[in-house]
């Protein structure tokens, strides 16, 4: 029904542009005056006042018409006499009678269920008449009105001008409003974890063992239950091993990256620049997911078949492989990146070493990557953040056990896979296991916004010092 | 007559297809300052840029003819373009100071050069290439304070600075004033008028007056041909090219 009235809005609203503009031009020619803006505006004017108000109204309905047919139908049915103690039981029964309706529902139907249906049937169709009566009287009203501005020449493109900074203003506004909402629920979750464990015994512990916390309600624990619960959300084997394969990432992604960003930008041929740049750039296309199996099958297997020639014992599942598959993913972005920072570096600045007689490493090393340097610290720290909050790959290659370790030949663990590993299958939402999840993510966003924090301060730092 | 420094014969320089110098024969005096002017894209700027071989830099840029400094042929492949560049300096169009601090911007040659071993000998050769450029006095309390920090006057004499810092014989001057105001200008004449007792000076030069002013010799380039050459005096008062005599008064160009 939704679909049918905005289509119909849609033709209605597209064809009033064509009426508008045509309008608008005799009116001009009949009454000899001077338009106040181009006959298409007219147009556009018409569109915007039928189609916005009317879809407006059209999503308000839509998000309230099922909860207040809900509290409409529980309440036919509790005078019909359904028994329910609390909210789940009688949002059971109303499951049920929107089944019946639907004819769907395949058990008993007493007289209360039936009754409820039919009362339920009645409502549906009495919300969607009013609805479409309501949306054409709208459609028809701001029509009318719109037609009688423009017959009374007024400045529709300024009009047109203000709806559409309304437009754009809402859309930015949902933007950030969604990054509110998902923040504060973050945020919500987590004060309900931290009220059952404490904070510092997250922040310092050295045990992670969420799945001795599992289905166990969290208002319901036991003095004994908790003092067992207190030391299995330790924090600090998560972030160690994050860090840890992070920074195995970089060790092989800044070198490597920004070294073929030097050659792109400074020594390449046109010719190999433009065969090369889209292959490295092809790396950044690859699924994450794929790097994940050829992490995990191909060469953390490869580095244990070694490892065991040298009499190592080296895990199958290690952070080496992890985080070198993970360096090589991370390659193309601070590459690209890196190549467009030296390219930006003017050309004046390379000429004026080359003329007092440096070579073109000398330029490059003294004059083009200092530079370049804010724009190449950026990319790196882009690529850290990255390689943080990177998942796949480490759920695939790095392990699951939360080994506290630096011998990156061991298994080890991070934020993301640890998230993961926590809501795969069925879950209890109020278990403190299931809680740790919304606070390893707010720990993980707080980390990440201190560490763009720094590469900003960083790179306005360096700004300063060259611009 | 001061002796001759830079001489160029039947040189050609081609931008792959589009010849953009056309034999040109050009004697450069020792200690002087010879002008280079003519209408934009006739040339100038690429004979400058053969003299230091900047125009390596530039892929598709090829040059034929013979170019000698103290009677060393300069454009043969074996010559070492690093020792050539040490002794013929350039300044550019634009200042192009180093996203550095004014010392590093001048310690910047002697270090690549290897001249300067201890801080006092580097410290010592700042101050001096400074005080030739004349901006010792504007910047001495600041010298780690970033050479872009400076007004574009001062950054235009920081780079002449820059270039004085290795001790060259020739500084190559690509229309240094033209991004600066007129009393920078006169500030930069000034300092050309007073180099020309160490160095030899080739300016290109889009302002007759200028060119008037500083030079001792002058050139003039038309359509990458060099048409008329001379002494300054003689070029602007009286011409043997009816060509030169139509730029000079402004008929073209």
């Amino acid at each position: 029904m939704n679909f049918v009235l905005i289509f119909l809005i849609t033709i209605f609203s597209l064809s009033l542009f064509f009426y508008g503009r045509s309008k608008t031009k005799s009116i001009a020619i009949e009454k000899n005056i001077k338009l106040n803006a181009l006959p298409k505006f007219y147009g556009y004017y018409l569109i915007l006042w039928c189609s916005i108000p009317s879809l407006v109204f059209l999503l308000i309905w839509s998000l309230f018409e099922p909860v207040i047919i809900k509290s409409i139908i529980i309440e036919t049915a509790a005078n019909q006499g359904a028994i329910f103690n609390d909210k789940n039981e009688a949002n059971l029964i109303y499951e049920k009678i929107k089944a019946i309706h639907l004819g769907t529902y395949f058990g008993d139907i007493d007289s209360i269920l039936r009754e409820s249906a039919l009362a339920y049937a009645k409502f549906i169709n009495l919300f969607t008449n009013s609805k479409v009566v309501l949306i054409f009287a709208i459609v028809i009203v701001s029509v009318i009105y719109s037609l009688k501005k423009i017959n009374k020449n007024n400045k529709a493109r300024d009009d047109v001008e203000i709806i559409l900074k309304g437009l754009l203003f809402v859309s930015s506004l949902i933007a950030i409003l969604t990054t509110l909402g998902i923040i504060f629920s973050l945020l919500f979750e987590s004060i309900k974890f931290f009220s059952v464990i404490n904070i510092f015994d997250y922040l310092f512990g050295t045990n992670w063992s969420p799945q001795r916390a599992f289905v166990r309600d969290a208002s319901s624990i036991t003095a004994a239950e908790f003092e067992e619960l207190k030391d299995a959300f330790g924090f600090i084997p998560l972030i160690a091993g994050t860090t840890f394969i992070a920074f195995i990432a970089m060790l092989v992604a800044v070198p490597i990256g920004l070294f073929s960003g030097i050659y792109m930008a400074e020594y390449a041929s046109l010719k190999i620049r433009r065969i090369s740049k889209p292959i490295i750039e092809i790396l950044a296309g690859i699924p994450t997911v794929v790097y994940g199996f050829f992490a995990a099958l191909t060469v953390g297997p490869f580095f244990r078949q070694i490892g065991e020639n040298f009499g190592l014992t080296v895990s199958s599942e290690s952070a080496l492989a992890a985080g070198l598959i993970m360096g090589i993913m991370i390659i193309p972005y601070v590459s690209s990146l890196s190549d467009d920072v030296i390219n930006s570096v003017p050309q004046s600045l390379r000429d004026g070493s080359y003329a007092i007689g440096a070579t073109k490493s000398e330029t490059i090393k003294k004059v083009v990557i200092p530079a370049a340097l804010p724009g190449i610290i950026g990319s790196i720290l882009l690529a850290v953040s990255r390689a943080i909050g990177e998942t796949m790959i480490v759920v695939m290659a790095a392990g699951l056990a939360a080994n506290l370790t630096i011998n990156p030949l061991e298994s080890t663990t991070t934020i993301t896979t640890q998230i993961v590993m926590i809501l795969v299958g069925d879950q209890e939402f109020d278990s403190p296991k299931t809680q740790s999840a919304f606070a390893l993510g707010l720990t993980l966003f707080i980390a990440t916004l201190i560490l763009n924090y720094i590469a900003q301060r960083a790179v306005k730092k360096y700004r300063e010092k060259y611009d | 007559m001061n002796n001759v420094k830079i001489k160029s014969k039947n040189l050609n320089v081609y931008y792959g297809e589009k010849q953009a110098l056309f034999d040109v024969n050009l004697d450069l005096n020792e200690k002087e300052v010879t002008a280079l002017i003519g209408p934009s894209g006739c040339g100038k700027s690429t004979f400058i840029r053969c003299i230091n071989r900047m125009n390596d830099v530039i892929d598709i840029c090829k040059v034929s003819g013979n170019i000698e400094i103290d009677g060393v042929e300069i454009n043969d492949k074996n010559l070492d373009v690093v020792s050539l560049r040490e002794r013929v300096g350039m300044v550019f169009q634009k200042p192009n100071p180093f996203p550095k601090s004014i010392y590093d911007n001048i310690s910047y040659g002697p270090k690549i050069h290897g001249k300067g071993e201890t801080k006092s000998e580097l410290d010592e050769i700042v101050e001096n290439s400074l005080k030739k450029a004349a901006l010792w006095e504007e910047v001495k309390d600041r010298l780690d304070e970033p050479g872009t920090g400076l007004s574009g006057g001062q950054q235009q004499r920081l780079c002449i600075a820059r270039a004085i810092s290795v001790n060259p014989e020739v500084i190559l001057m690509d229309e240094p004033c033209s991004a600066l105001d007129p009393i920078a200008t006169a500030k930069i004449e000034e300092l050309i008028d007073e180099l020309k007792k160490t160095y030899t000076i080739v300016i290109v030069t889009h302002s007759m007056a200028q060119a008037v002013r500083v030079s001792q010799k002058t050139g003039f380039f038309h359509l990458g041909k060099l048409i008329e050459v001379g002494k300054t005096e003689k070029i602007f008062k009286n011409p043997d090219n009816k060509m030169t005599q139509d730029y000079i008064t402004g008929r073209f160009g």
